[in-house]
């Protein structure tokens, strides 16, 4: 595999691998912050008394959790987006779609987190005097966001990976120019794990900077 | 500490992933691999390859008297195996390019890939030319992708590289392109599939330069020098234009092929 490595192409894509990353970077934080504030409405949604809230949510959940990302990409970019804005954009298709996705495990650790905090806490707090609203912000949310962290690190670094996906629309992030180098030259190994190299870099920094944020909480 | 952890691990890895690449033996049946994901060239009709390069495949090795196994390997895995030797060649469609024959021999070129223009209805694309400064969709790794990289620049956005036609064909209809440029069969017939669609096909045999497939070996692969001469004699007894008009309803222009070595 190594015999013949060509550190020369690399170098060549570097310019544009960085350029690649900028836009992953760009497209990962948009994503984890609307796809965060989405799944919080969702999470609650899907914890409801009611019905009507609850059930879309759930159906919501369902889907984005049960079909391939690589398919939700393509039906944002040609169907969603293409209905929406008359024509096609991939960086806005490819928020919209990432964030959509992390929309759904962003509810269900939302929603695992509240519930695993005791019900004697809610009951107390209740009994105390204090209004549903209060207590789910004073008592129950502190408590249960430190109980999220860990969860949501997991899915912030799935999605910086799974961003990787979006080359299949042409979004010239880093897999995208890595592909072109694929092509020109035949060689798997210098474009794969250029990209490889890229991510690892770039979920090492974000893990730490979870933890940085775990410590301080 | 921790660091040190992630690197040894992420070392690791890769030795697994090294240790993971063994050599085949390719014994007296010749093991060739292909991508069948590029109709009519080579695809799949239920568990069965099929297309041009097949056929073509086949003359050759009854020509030369040798016996093989076409294996549908997919794009990624076939350039791994031939560099390696763990298939003695890959049919593909495979452009003949300068930066390939880096790390591979090619045979004489068996194909001339000529690519066509598709733009919509009203467009005023007339010529390759008239693509600088717009926005143009090619399926990676095809000669389209080489030839359109060539006229727009290797890091130009407005170039958007697709794993298939099927998905730049459908940007170009979404209106998220101006042009979609590939092979001059697969846009015919995409055009003719979708009628309703109102397509404008474009041809400039001037601005595109011939580009050409060749059957992709390992370096200094002893199977080039057996198939050569069986390509040329195929192409000359008829065999070759006779496949050809099988797959592609017409003539082809050998004259283009036996000039381009």
């Amino acid at each position: 595999m190594f015999e013949d490595f060509r550190f020369d192409i690399i170098l060549d894509y570097v310019p544009l691998v960085l350029k690649g990353a900028l836009l992953t970077v760009g497209l990962s934080a948009a994503s984890i912050l609307l796809g965060s504030i989405l799944g919080l409405g969702i999470g609650f949604g899907k914890m409801s008394r009611h019905w009507y809230l609850r059930w879309p949510a759930v159906c919501y959940v369902n889907f984005f959790r049960g079909t391939p990302l690589y398919v939700q990409i393509l039906m944002v970019h040609f169907g969603l987006i293409y209905f929406l804005l008359g024509t096609t954009n991939s960086i806005i298709a490819a928020i919209t779609a990432l964030s959509l996705n992390s929309a759904a495990y962003s509810a269900e650790i939302y929603r695992a987190g509240i519930q695993s905090i005791d019900k004697g806490q809610t009951e107390a707090a209740l009994s105390l005097g204090l209004t549903g609203r209060q207590t789910m912000r004073h008592i129950i949310l502190p408590q249960a966001v430190k109980r999220m962290i860990p969860a949501f690190g997991n899915e912030f670094i799935t999605l910086v990976k799974d961003s990787s996906l979006i080359a299949i629309i042409a979004a010239p992030e880093i897999m995208y120019w890595s592909n072109a180098m694929r092509s020109q030259y035949m060689r798997i190994w210098e474009p794969y794990l250029t990209a490889s190299l890229v991510y690892f870099i770039l979920t090492y920094s974000l893990n730490k900077l979870l933890l940085y944020i775990e410590r301080k909480v | 500490m921790v660091k040190k952890g992630l690197m040894l691990a992420f070392v690791g890895m890769l030795a697994l992933s090294v240790s993971a690449c063994g050599k085949g033996a390719s014994g007296d049946v010749y093991k060739i691999a292909t991508d069948a994901n590029y109709a009519p060239m080579e695809s799949m009709d239920k568990d069965k390859i099929v297309g041009f390069d097949v056929d073509f495949l086949d003359a050759v090795m009854k020509q030369a008297g040798l016996k093989y196994k076409l294996t549908n390997t997919g794009w990624d895995p076939m350039q791994e195996y031939v560099k390696k030797g763990d298939y003695d060649a890959g049919v593909s469609s495979v452009s003949i390019t300068d930066e390939r024959k880096q790390s591979y021999d090619f045979s004489l070129p068996y194909f001339e890939s000529t690519n066509m223009i598709l733009v919509k209805e009203g467009s005023d694309i007339k010529s390759a030319l008239d693509l600088k400064g717009k926005k143009v969709a090619v399926q990676s790794s095809t000669t389209a992708d080489t030839l359109m990289t060539e006229i727009m620049g290797t890091g130009n956005t407005d170039l958007k590289k697709y794993e298939s036609n099927t998905l730049a064909f459908l940007e170009l209809d979404k209106g998220g392109v101006d042009a979609a440029v590939a092979d001059i069969a697969i846009v015919k017939e995409y055009a003719k599939n979708n009628p309703t669609k109102k397509f404008v096909l474009v041809e400039d045999k001037e601005n595109f330069g011939a580009e050409f497939y060749g059957i992709l070996y390992p370096k200094n692969s002893e199977l080039k020098a057996k198939l050569d001469p069986a390509i040329q004699a195929i192409i000359e007894n008829g065999k070759y234009a006779e496949i050809y008009k099988k797959w592609f309803g017409e003539e082809p222009n050998t004259a283009v092929l036996t000039g381009a070595k």
